[in-house]
């Protein structure tokens, strides 16, 4: 199948880096500011389905 | 300075520069060493982690710790009861990725508004109802053709739905072989097949 657009997979990256893998209890609040990352991070998931809906009506 | 943590490997050898690896009992922690002050909401930190990571795994399977873990003076106190389940699953996965199977649904449902329900049970049921699901043939073949050791299905929200497959790295290119197929027999499904990626899903001790 065609490779992700390098766009597409950096987003993937940010996707799987903030919303996958262990959570070490105690360390799970992330935010700075008014921005919370858990936001930032729906955002993104929310972001990449859209992408993913885009690549594939090429 | 604090380290904000990528992964736990079982050697050494496996963490490279730019990360710095510290001892968590006979596993080591990658991480990128950032100021006491640096917020980890920045995006260039984010970027460089994210950038890190991929370059870790392209040299050994560890096994992946969510953004925002940090480490301070070597305390790694807080993995401690991880390590041996992460040492067991790394010796048996040293071969193995994940790979990411992410389906768009085609309709998606209406998300249920919390104003709506006086209990937060019914709220609970009404969302795991408004999951999105997976067309049954799509999901069929991909269970079929995608080889893999294990996989996990799991509702991300009430727009996409996931399968997680814990693959052997030799098997990637027929992965993404048999995503190949998946697009020419299933056009109207959007997905994105995705990976390699570290130890996420099935390191999760809980399941």
């Amino acid at each position: 199948m065609p490779e992700p657009s390098e766009d597409l997979t950096l987003l993937e990256t940010i996707d799987h880096l903030l919303d996958r893998g262990v959570v070490i209890s105690g360390e799970a609040v992330i935010s700075i500011g008014d921005v919370d990352l858990l936001y930032l991070g729906l955002n993104i998931v929310l972001a990449n389905v859209d992408a993913i809906v885009r690549t594939s009506r090429k | 300075m604090k380290l904000v943590i990528i992964g736990a490997h079982l050697h050494r050898e496996d963490v490279e520069p730019p990360a710095v690896a510290v001892a968590a009992g006979d596993l080591r922690l990658s991480g990128i060493e950032v100021a006491d002050d640096q917020p980890l909401g920045d995006r260039d930190l984010l970027l460089r982690v994210a950038k890190t990571r991929a370059a870790l795994l392209d040299r050994a399977t560890f096994i992946a710790i969510r953004y925002g873990f940090t480490v301070r003076d070597g305390d790694t106190s807080k993995v401690a009861p991880f390590i041996e389940r992460w040492r067991q699953l790394l010796i048996e996965h040293r071969d193995d990725v994940e790979m990411t199977l992410k389906i768009a649904a085609p309709a998606p449902r209406p998300r249920p508004d919390r104003r709506d329900f006086t209990s937060g049970a019914d709220y609970l049921r009404a969302l795991q109802a408004a999951n999105a699901e997976v067309p049954p043939a799509f999901r069929d073949a991909a269970e079929a053709r995608i080889p893999c050791l294990a996989r996990r299905w799991t509702a991300r929200d009430n727009a996409s739905v996931e399968m997680a497959a814990l693959v052997r790295r030799a098997d990637v290119a027929a992965v993404f072989e048999a995503g190949a197929a998946l697009e020419r027999d299933f056009p109207d499904v959007p997905f994105l097949l995705s990976g390699p990626w570290p130890l996420e899903v099935f390191a999760d001790v809980d399941q």
